[in-house]
């Protein structure tokens, strides 16, 4: 095991420093809740903004080099640089659309803006974890606070029951996930990546543990990410939350879940790929097509979206396949080997991105309906004649729908154009197939929305003043989402670097 | 200007973009958004000019090609070019574009400036369509075409709008997404997405029937090929007109186009092995379109029917695999851009005016309205294919190219049945103009119709003269498309044809009709 004496010199510190930011400026946020008598209801988003803008100011200033540091526990580099940003720009926004409603639905939760924070400082250390150890703390870090978040309406029966499901489902697979790691442990004498890599890598060990293990971690991940057979807790989760909640949820805890899914697929890779091979594919299409066609008949538009982020949960997990496909593992065609897996993690992470912003671009415009209209906010036929009352509101979210659905030339087509190039790459042409189908089922109920928004009509004028500045930064993301469907070979490129300095 | 004339192919594309921009952004009130509409779609027509008189691409080449790195390091490219086949088409989509935005100056009220965006963003994705060379980059307009009609259709449309607009962003896409995973498989077969990389590969038999079936699938439900024709009446109902004229006019030949330019040059073996089949559906859908549109109640669905026969006429020319028969295509997609398009604009006129389409409300117009019914037989006439008028030209050289084809099965067969066709298209056509315009005016709703305005004059009078100028002077057409025809097809080596001299440069050129016209000769037995 390694030994946890942490060297606290000046670049540990470095490496430690944006992780401080966040969580202490959780702390910071929680004190001045509770001390400062004369804040105002705004004053902690700012507060909270301004903790989310130093940890970016702090990534770009500080750059601790690559590799493992902390006695192997973080991985410091671009990877978990390019995960703490995404946190980051997902938490502003969220928070962004919180606070807009807080000013007047008059149920002001300062608690939000701490868990927030925690939430995100668990992510971070997730998505950096190099250490069973560390993923599991950044796990629980994390679902304690989600759990919170999406329990967090007081008062509201559907909120209290997703937060309680979610907690109780939650526990559940985290104790899978545990299991799972005590199994690896058993294996590999260590919960270091890298010297479970090494013991991969010399085949010592009994194969049944790490089999075993890593099926059961596979189990706690796919309940992070929404993976079908894992998903039950989605659409009810994701209905009873509020709905920035939702879109935090549907977008961070998702990116977060692929982080450390793609490097334990990455570790297990070289001795498990044939085993998680198989199973994956068979889940991935599971996922795509059950979050497609039970969708396709939703009438609340955030159990829709639910449904369809389960859908985009399938094909973030195509490429967890592609990375796990024989054509990556064939010793005999190193070359191709290589680029086929750089490039489908490169286009995982594309996708993340991709899907962050047209889903949060979605959600605060939903967010900004949901709490105006009382109990069939959510009604997706509540949205009729949306495109003559709020304008940019519905052409914020009908970019969002039209990318989500993959239409060029909106970032969502670039994204799943980058994943199947990939899948076809490594030959699986079947697989992008269902794929495409999929995306073809997703069209419809994605254009039921625009329909409703810009082709039905009611007299009912029943949102009554919107609050601008979510639609503001929600258009702002969906400007956005058409500029990197347009321009989307310099971030690309970006993220193909990220995976080039991933130590395996 | 040559800032403008050095990225010529990028101006006219994205003019119409712009001004769609502008019109969402800047532009508050109704009436200044119609005369900017026009006034950019005037000026995108008035730069596409400069394609029309400087195309002179030697052996059909491309010219005024742009070429930039776009993704992967210049691995796809943003890569516009055009060459003869393309440029035809771009002069159909710019010269209807201004047309149609004076046709919905007063028909449509409500959202005018949402309206004449999405028609000008319509035309930007259509024109990007037609010059892109580069797979992805041509994939990225034809979906993004999708978009504006989708919402053209559902907004502005009529009772059903909604289920024809679903179903016309629904069929599109099944067709195309299967085209999108065959273009990601030769990407890596080819290392890049430009065509010439693609035209360059050398692939097995398999796998062409493979890719060629993904491509035609696209393909064949935008033209629309019998039995993939369904959404298109149903699109063309409900559609405005403007709607309705751009769909006829430019966006079904989107279909024709991408078999001629992608699906045909890229797998010879899949056209070898469906060109009999492609060739029966067309004729089936020639006969078909007709058959059903003699019996439709509404004109505006009888033109819609009469589209799928004319489009019939069309894919039969192509995959007649003759210089002549493709040529031919090539113009009847023009000729029927032209007098389709004029057709659905006359009935957008009498609808606005009686708002209902039914030919039994009816009867005796010509004494009521003698200018609309002179421009509507002009049409019609045009769209039946008399002599002297645009659509003769091109169902000719359809009918006669299939005859004389050497690959298709029973050419003489198809031929025969195809010219039934057209028949029966002089049947319902004139039958309807019959019942429309003749005998006595007896709906007293018809007594006090106002006949064309000067407006619709505009709109109507330049289609007119180009259904006569094409009708009597083909060659202008010809002269451009014939050598990049021959340069598309080379790939497909076709066995040479026995009267390889009835080609268009003697037959239909305009100005050398004094070789031997029209000889035909006897086909060669064929396999």
């Amino acid at each position: 095991m390694t030994h946890f004496e942490m060297p606290l010199d000046a670049t540990s510190w470095s490496v430690l420093l944006p992780y401080l930011v966040i969580g202490g400026g959780g702390l910071l946020v929680m004190l001045v809740d509770a001390f400062v008598r004369t804040l105002k209801k705004d004053h902690l988003s700012y507060l909270t903004l301004c903790v989310f803008l130093a940890s970016i100011v702090v990534q770009i200033a500080v750059h601790p080099g690559e590799g493992p540091r902390l006695g192997g526990m973080l991985l410091a580099g671009d990877w978990s640089r390019f995960f703490n940003y995404l946190f980051a720009g997902i938490g502003i926004m969220t928070t962004i659309f919180a606070t807009g409603i807080y000013d007047r639905d008059g149920r002001y939760r300062p608690e939000f803006y701490p868990l927030l924070l925690f939430t995100v400082l668990g992510m971070m250390v997730l998505a950096a974890a190099n250490d069973l150890l560390a993923v599991f703390l950044g796990l629980e870090t994390m679902s304690l606070a989600t759990y919170i978040l999406a329990g967090g309406v007081r008062g509201n029966v559907r909120s209290s029951e997703a937060g309680f499901k979610y907690l109780v489902l939650g526990g559940f697979s985290s104790a899978f996930l545990l299991m799972g790691m005590a199994l690896l442990y058993g294996y590999a004498g260590d919960t270091n990546f890298d010297a479970i890599a090494r013991v991969l890598a010399t085949g010592g060990g009994a194969t049944i543990l790490v089999t075993a293990g890593s099926a059961l971690m596979l189990m706690g991940f796919g309940f992070k990410v929404a993976m079908v057979p894992f998903h039950m807790w989605t659409p009810d989760v994701y209905d009873g939350a509020p709905a920035y909640v939702t879109g935090f949820m549907a977008t961070a805890v998702k990116a977060a879940g692929f982080a450390i899914l793609l490097r334990v697929a990455l570790l297990l890779q070289p001795q498990l790929a044939w085993a998680w091979y198989p199973v994956l594919t068979v889940f991935a299409v599971l996922t795509m097509s059950l979050g497609n066609l039970v969708a396709l008949v939703q009438n609340n538009i955030k159990r829709m979206l639910a449904w369809s982020s389960i859908a985009h949960a399938g094909y973030l997990l195509l490429g967890v396949v592609t990375l796990l496909s024989p054509a990556v593992g064939d010793p005999a065609r190193q070359a191709l080997a290589r680029t086929v897996g750089e490039s489908a993690a490169s286009a995982v992470l594309f996708y993340l991105v991709g899907y962050s912003l047209m889903n949060l671009a979605a959600f605060g415009v939903v967010n900004v309906l949901s709490n105006r209209g009382g109990e069939d906010a959510d009604d997706i036929n509540r949205y009729a004649g949306l495109s003559r009352r709020r304008p940019v509101a519905a052409a914020t979210l009908a970019v969002a729908l039209l990318s989500l659905a993959g239409i060029p030339p909106f970032v969502g087509f670039m994204a799943k154009f980058y994943l199947f190039a990939a899948v076809v790459k490594a030959g699986l042409v079947p697989l992008a197939v269902i794929g495409v189908i999929n995306s073809l089922v997703s069209v419809y109920y994605y254009l039921r929305v625009i329909v409703v928004m810009y082709m039905k009509d009611t007299e009912a004028d029943s949102y009554d003043g919107v609050e601008w500045v979510s639609v503001a930064t929600a258009g702002a993301l969906a400007a956005l989402v058409l500029y990197l469907g347009i321009r989307p070979d310099a971030f690309h490129a970006a993220a193909a670097s990220v995976i080039r300095q991933l130590p395996f | 200007m040559s800032f403008i004339t050095d990225h010529i192919l990028t101006w006219v594309t994205f003019l119409p973009l712009l001004g769609s921009l502008l019109l969402w952004t800047v532009v508050r009130r109704d009436d200044h958004a119609r005369v900017f509409a026009l006034a950019v779609a005037l000026a995108d027509f008035v730069l596409s000019l400069h394609l029309w008189f400087r195309y002179d691409g030697p052996g059909g080449q491309d010219m005024f090609t742009e070429k930039v790195a776009w993704l992967f390091g210049g691995k796809i490219n943003y890569h516009l070019a055009c060459d003869g086949i393309s440029l035809v088409l771009v002069m159909l989509t710019t010269f209807l574009g201004p047309l149609v935005i004076l046709s919905a100056w007063k028909a449509v009220t409500e959202r005018v400036r949402d309206y004449m965006a999405m028609l000008l963003f319509l035309q930007a994705a259509m024109l990007g369509t037609f010059f892109a060379r580069d797979m992805l980059l041509f994939y990225v307009f034809w979906e993004a075409m999708l978009i504006p009609m989708y919402f053209i259709i559902g907004i502005w449309g009529g009772q059903r709008r909604i289920y024809a607009a679903v179903k016309f962003f629904i069929f599109t896409m099944v067709g195309s997404v299967f085209m999108l995973v065959a273009i990601l498989w030769m990407y890596f077969q080819a290392g890049g997405m430009g065509l010439e990389q693609f035209l360059a590969l050398d692939l097995e038999r398999q796998a062409q029937l493979w890719l060629f079936g993904a491509f035609i699938l696209a393909f064949a439900i935008k033209v629309p090929v019998f039995p993939l024709h369904t959404w298109l009446p149903d699109a063309h109902v409900e559609a405005p007109t403007a709607g309705s004229v751009i769909l006829a006019g430019v966006l079904l030949k989107m279909g024709t186009y991408g078999m001629l330019r992608f699906a045909m040059p890229l797998f010879p073996a899949g056209v070898e092995a469906f060109a009999p089949l492609m060739s029966i559906l067309a004729v089936i859908g020639i006969i078909y379109g007709a058959l059903v549109a003699l019996v439709q109640p509404d004109i505006k669905k009888l033109v819609a029917y009469s589209s799928v026969s004319h489009l019939g006429f069309v894919v039969l020319g192509l995959f007649s695999l003759t210089p002549l028969g493709v040529a031919g295509g090539i113009f009847q997609m023009l000729a029927h851009g032209l007098s389709t398009g004029a057709l659905f604009l006359l009935v957008g006129v009498i609808y606005e005016r009686r708002h209902t389409r039914e030919i039994s409300e009816f009867g005796g117009l010509a004494h009521r309205m003698p200018g609309y019914a002179t421009v509507f037989m002009i049409t019609m006439l045009a769209s039946v294919g008399l002599p002297g008028l645009a659509g003769f030209v091109g169902e000719f050289m359809i009918l006669l190219g299939t005859f004389g084809s050497t690959t298709l099965d029973h050419p003489r067969l198809l031929t025969a049945l195809a010219a039934t066709g057209v028949v029966l298209g002089a049947i319902y056509m004139l039958w309807m103009y019959q019942r429309m315009f003749f005998g006595k005016l007896t709906n007293e709703k018809n007594r006090d119709l106002r006949d064309l305005s000067v407006r619709e004059y505009a709109v109507l009078l330049p289609l007119v003269v180009f259904m006569f100028w094409l009708g009597v002077r083909p060659g202008m057409v010809l002269d451009r498309v014939e050598a990049s025809v021959e340069r598309v097809l080379a790939p497909l080596a076709v066995p040479a044809s026995p009267h390889a001299d009835d080609y268009p440069q003697h037959a239909l050129g305009g100005g050398t009709a004094d070789a031997p016209v029209f000889v035909v000769h006897e086909g060669e037995a064929h396999r």
